[in-house]
Parts: structure tokens; sequence; C-alpha cells
């Protein structure tokens, strides 16, 4: 049966999403994971909650899913020591080195490829099998036909966003915030935060989300006010196919959302779930339809406070 | 001749995505040219889209003393793989030298049907630890071109710890992020009438207001291009006062970016960059000299940048010669 797993962005978070029906919550290792260091743990935060997981018969995921300089490896292979040694056993990564390591280093320890390793192929993710992954994350874009490739003919789990960002680029092959704006920040362990990085310390800037001018060669305006496409999406109508299909994961993501707001998406994808798999065949949509919307109106408040914060934040004079 | 023999131990190779291209730009400062665009499968006359064209133009180059490489999507669906496959096969046939490959699903297709042709992993392939490149390289890489954020620093780690050749972007447009639909179409690639004229003219993206009083120019505000499928920097990457730095971290494989650049461009940057190699590489005191300034000025119309170099925000410049550059926004 498919696993629900959902953020946790704070120990109450992740408390939160567990009591509100999550199989299994991730978490961000302190500059480790794709969001600012306010939305990750230090360790023994993720130590307790992966504590309070396992006394519900649930699982924690710990992200170390940024993509690090070569001379942090240690750092993370250190950190990963501890958290298996307090029985973590389920990791996301994005660089197939640090994957390889973790992979030989703790032999039988669960590896997401994270949504950060751009998968938009079924021979992508044989590649990432081959580097130690046991499940991997789709693009967001990828379609039925290769994700049943890559349940059924690679053989390796297969996990699905269903809330997340959409992305103007490929998320994870988009350097734009830290080309505009980016700060390397050392932690007290060493561990550079790369702040205004995205892939490598979690910080988006957000910049496709302003507004831009197009311009030709002669600096003539072309169009004015544009906004680069980048939708958050919520997945309902799919649902029920990616059961079909045997997702291993459906994934909510959210760390930076509110708790009850977040908590009130666990809650939905849960009672969901469960009443397709009860009864498949009398199954009706509509009425999550509904439910739905005064979830969205809710989320699409917060992002766009966030987001505004964010560009802000980036140094663009308005 | 002497300076193309000074320079044996480094390359100076530029991209090129269509035969019009090639036959357009005065390739003699470069020794290698990598064939065709990775954004778009549809740009007009791409080498990697056009799997025929590819004998003619590796022999005429191989003839000229030059290597060839071939570029592949960066991005490809399931459906784009038999197009992919095909076009291995034919760079192989052709007498390429190297695959520059993307996306780790076409390195192992390189390696599943044993073609010999060795692979060149190229921007978006995120490489940023030399693990991830001996990865890479266990997959039939012998060259990497780490991510723009990797600082020499790092590459410098990636070069002496992966048993690859490292590449570095000396010129041009920063690749800053590939989409998956064309930002300069309404409807559909392959209805729009658009396509594929839309994207041989120069498309701006700015924000922000100009620099006020006691501002440089451009300060404050942003400009990036938008090639249709892509998001590049507005500013060209230019490293041409940092050669001597670079050759003593171990890098020796620099290149221009030539795409959705003009014939001159390529040509006269090329040049600028031959002389300042060789001048480099010969041990003597080197400076950046007026004249290469002055081409690398008039061809970058945004002003320089190579912040990502130095562990800085991709658009910030950073030397003592180029700084300041020009800015239209």
């Amino acid at each position: 049966m498919a696993e629900l797993l959902a953020s946790g962005g704070t120990v109450e978070m992740a408390r939160a999403v567990l009591d509100s029906g999550a199989d299994a919550v991730y978490v961000g290792a302190k500059g480790w994971s794709r969001r600012r260091a306010q939305y990750e743990m230090g360790d023994e935060e993720v130590i307790a909650s992966a504590r309070y997981a396992k006394s519900l018969g649930k699982v924690l995921r710990v992200a170390f899913n940024t993509l690090p300089a070569s001379h942090e490896i240690p750092l993370l292979l250190a950190k990963a020591e501890k958290f298996v040694g307090a029985g973590v056993r389920d990791f996301i990564l994005t660089d197939v080195g640090a994957m390889k390591a973790l992979s030989e280093r703790f032999p039988g320890v669960q590896i997401h490829a994270s949504v950060g390793c751009t998968i938009v192929n079924a021979e992508d993710a044989w590649f990432y099998k081959e580097a130690g992954a046991t499940q991997v994350v789709t693009e967001c874009r990828v379609d039925r036909e290769e994700m049943r490739k890559i349940r059924q003919e690679v053989g390796v789990g297969l996990e699905v966003l269903v809330h997340a960002t959409t992305c103007f680029t490929y998320l994870g092959r988009c350097t734009m915030s830290s080309y505009t704006r980016q700060e390397w920040r050392f932690d007290d362990e060493g561990k550079n935060h790369f702040l205004g990085s995205p892939n490598r310390g979690g910080l988006c800037y957000r910049v496709c989300l302003t507004e831009w001018d197009q311009r030709r060669g002669d600096g003539s305006l072309e169009a004015g006010g544009l906004v680069l496409p980048n939708l958050a999406y919520f997945l309902v109508d799919d649902i029920p196919d990616l059961l079909d299909l045997g997702v291993d994961t459906i994934k909510i993501q959210g760390r930076e959302y509110s708790i009850p707001l977040v908590g009130r998406m666990v809650r939905f994808y849960r009672d969901l779930i469960d009443s397709y798999l009860r009864d498949r065949s009398s199954f009706r949509m509509e009425a999550w339809k509904e439910r739905m919307a005064g979830i969205i109106t809710e989320r699409d408040a917060e992002r766009r406070e966030k987001t505004a914060g964010l560009i802000s934040e980036s140094g663009l004079s308005a | 001749m002497s300076s193309r023999e000074s320079s044996t131990a480094s390359e100076l190779v530029l991209t090129v995505a269509s035969p019009r291209e090639l036959a357009d730009t005065d390739l003699s400062p470069y020794d290698a040219v990598c064939l065709g665009n990775a954004y778009c499968r549809r740009f007009e006359g791409n080498f990697a889209e056009h799997p025929g064209l590819l004998p003619g133009a590796v022999a005429s180059l191989h003839a000229a003393g030059k290597k060839v490489y071939v570029t592949s999507p960066a991005a490809p669906r399931g459906r784009d793989m038999p197009h992919v496959e095909r076009l291995i096969h034919a760079a192989a046939s052709a007498g390429a030298d190297a695959l520059e490959v993307h996306n780790m699903g076409v390195l192992r297709v390189l390696r599943e049907r044993g073609i010999p042709l060795p692979a060149h992993m190229g921007a978006f392939a995120n490489v940023y630890t030399h693990l991830a490149a001996q990865v890479m390289r266990d997959f039939g890489a012998v060259r990497v071109r780490p991510n723009a954020e990797v600082s020499l620093a790092e590459m410098s780690v990636i070069s002496r710890e992966a048993g690859v050749e490292v590449e570095i972007l000396a010129h041009g447009k920063i690749p800053l992020g590939i989409t998956e639909k064309c930002f300069l179409l309404e409807g559909p690639e392959e209805t729009d009438p658009g396509c594929p004229a839309a994207c041989v003219e120069e498309h701006w993206l700015t924000a922000g207001k100009p620099g006020g009083k006691g501002q440089r120019s451009g300060e404050g505000a942003w400009v990036l291009k938008n090639v249709g499928k892509g998001v590049l920097s507005g500013k060209d990457m230019c490293v041409i006062e940092h050669l001597p730095e670079l050759l003593a971290g171990g890098i020796r494989i620099f290149k221009v970016e030539g795409l959705y650049e003009t014939a001159a461009y390529r040509s006269e940057v090329g040049a600028a960059y031959r002389e300042a190699l060789s001048r480099a590489l010969s041990g003597r005191e080197y400076a950046v000299t007026p004249r290469w300034a002055q081409i690398l000025r008039k061809h970058s119309l945004n002003g320089f940048c190579n912040g990502y170099y130095f562990g800085r925000s991709g658009q910030i410049y950073v030397g003592t010669v180029l700084q300041g550059g020009n800015s239209r926004v």
C-alpha cells in the first residue's frame, strides 16, 4: 500500500503530520536539505522526532538532499552515522557521489533519490538505482507510462510529489536564485549553507516570480509585467491513478507552510487515499474537489506572502 | 603556429549549434568544437537533432585539426530516448571524439549499448563533488563541466581527485535553467508559427530599476537572457583576468559559449582568449591587454560576471580590469 509521506519542518510539525495520518515524515538535517535552516532540525531534534515516529510504528526520513562541496562529504557521513546509530534507516539524497558513499558505508539503509535529481526518464531511474538508490522521486511532469516503466521494468521504488511547486525551470537544474544573490555561510560544524542556492543550501529567492519586462535586442520593450510560470500544485484527480499504478510513496511538501495548514493537507490526503482504497468502484471525486478548494485558498495566501518576502530579501530594488 | 604549439597543454572549445553557425565562425582560435544545442531539439539546424549532418561536419573539422564533440538533449523525456539513441550511434559512427551528456539516463544508455564514445558531462549534469564525478567516470565520463555554482577551489579538488578532466566556462552566458515549455511561444511547439524563428531574435528579461545616483549602472537591477527553453545569464562569464590562476589550479579545458551569439562574437572572443591563453601558458608576465578588453566589452552588452567561481553571487564580477562593465539596464 502506498505510503503517505509529509513534511516535518519543525519538531511540532513532524508530530502534527504523523498525528494527522501520515505514514512517514521527512525532516532536513540542518544545512543539508533543500530548505533554509529555520525549517530544518538539529541532530537531537531529528533523533527525538525519529523516536516519536517509531513509537507510532511510523518512519522518519532524513533529507541530506543538497549538493555539497567535496570536502563536506565526511561531515555528511559523520552525521549519518549519528542518525543510523539512533535507529534512522531512511535518507533522501541528491548528489550521486554522496549516495554511493552512504550506501556503501551503511549497507541496508534506504536511499531515496530526491526531486533534485530531476529524474525525467526511466533510464535516469536505472542510473540512480545502480548508484545505490532504493526509491526515486520523479520530476513533476513525468507521465504515467514512464512511471509504469520505472515501477515495473526498472524495479525501483517510485515516489510522487502531490503537493509541491512545478518551478519555471526544471527543479534541480536551476541557478537563477544564486546567480542573483549567493552568500557562503558556515555553521559551527563547518557546513556551508550556500545561502541563495536552493540546490546547495535550500534557500531559493524565487526570482522567477518577480515581475519581468521582456526586451528586444535593441532594448525596446517587448512585453511588460511578465511573471514566469511557477505554480504550486495540489494533485487530486491523479490520486486514484497513482494508487492503481502501485506508487510506493505519495509525498506532500510543505515545510515552509503553517502547521495547521500542513495538518489539514495531510488529513485530506489520508482520507482521500483511504476512501479510494476502501471501495475503488464506487469512489467519486466531486466532494473531494470541494474540500480541496478551501485548502488551496489558504495555501496560496501563505505562499504569496512568503514569495514577496523572499524576492525583497534577494536585493532587488523595487 | 607558435601559439598553437605552445597551447598543446590546454584546450579552447567552442559550442556551435548549426551548420550555418559553423560556416560563419572563424574557428582558427579553437582547438575543439562541440556541436549542437542541448536546450531545444527544434532549434533551427540543430546538429543534435539531425544525425545526418554529423559525418560531414566531423570529417571537415577533423581535417582542420579540431577535436569534435556532439551534445545531447539536456532533459530528454522517455519519448525522446529513441532519438537520443540514434544520435549517439550517429555521433560514434561519424567519428566524433566525445558525446556531451547532461542527463544521467543518456549516460547510462551510452554505457548499456556499449557505444565506444567517451562522455563529457555537461553544464546541466549537476557535477558538484569529486565523488559524483567518479560515479560518472565509472559510467564512461572522461571530462566533467561542474555546475555553474561550483567554485574554483572546489573544481581543483574535482580535478585532482576524480580522475577526469575538468572543463570550465571561460567566457559567455552562464546556463541558469532549462524549461519544459518554450517561453517565447503561445501554443505548442509543433503548431506555433513562431517556431523556430522566435529564438533567433534576442530576448532579455529585466527587472528592477536602473542604478540611481551613487550606483554603478545596472546595480539594483537584474538582466537575464531568455532563449525560449533556457534561461541564461544576462552578463557574460569572463575569466580572462584569472587565467594564470586557473592554470595553476589545474584547469586546462576552457569553453567559450557560442550558442545564441553572433558569428563575430564567437570568432573575436575566441581570438582574444587564444592570445590570452598562449601568453598565460608561456609563463611570461601576464596582463589583460587593452585590445582584449576592448573586444570583450564590445560583445558583452550587459557587462561581465564570474562571482560563482569565488563563492559569491553569480552576477558579481571579481577582478580589477574588467569590473563595472557595460550595462543596458
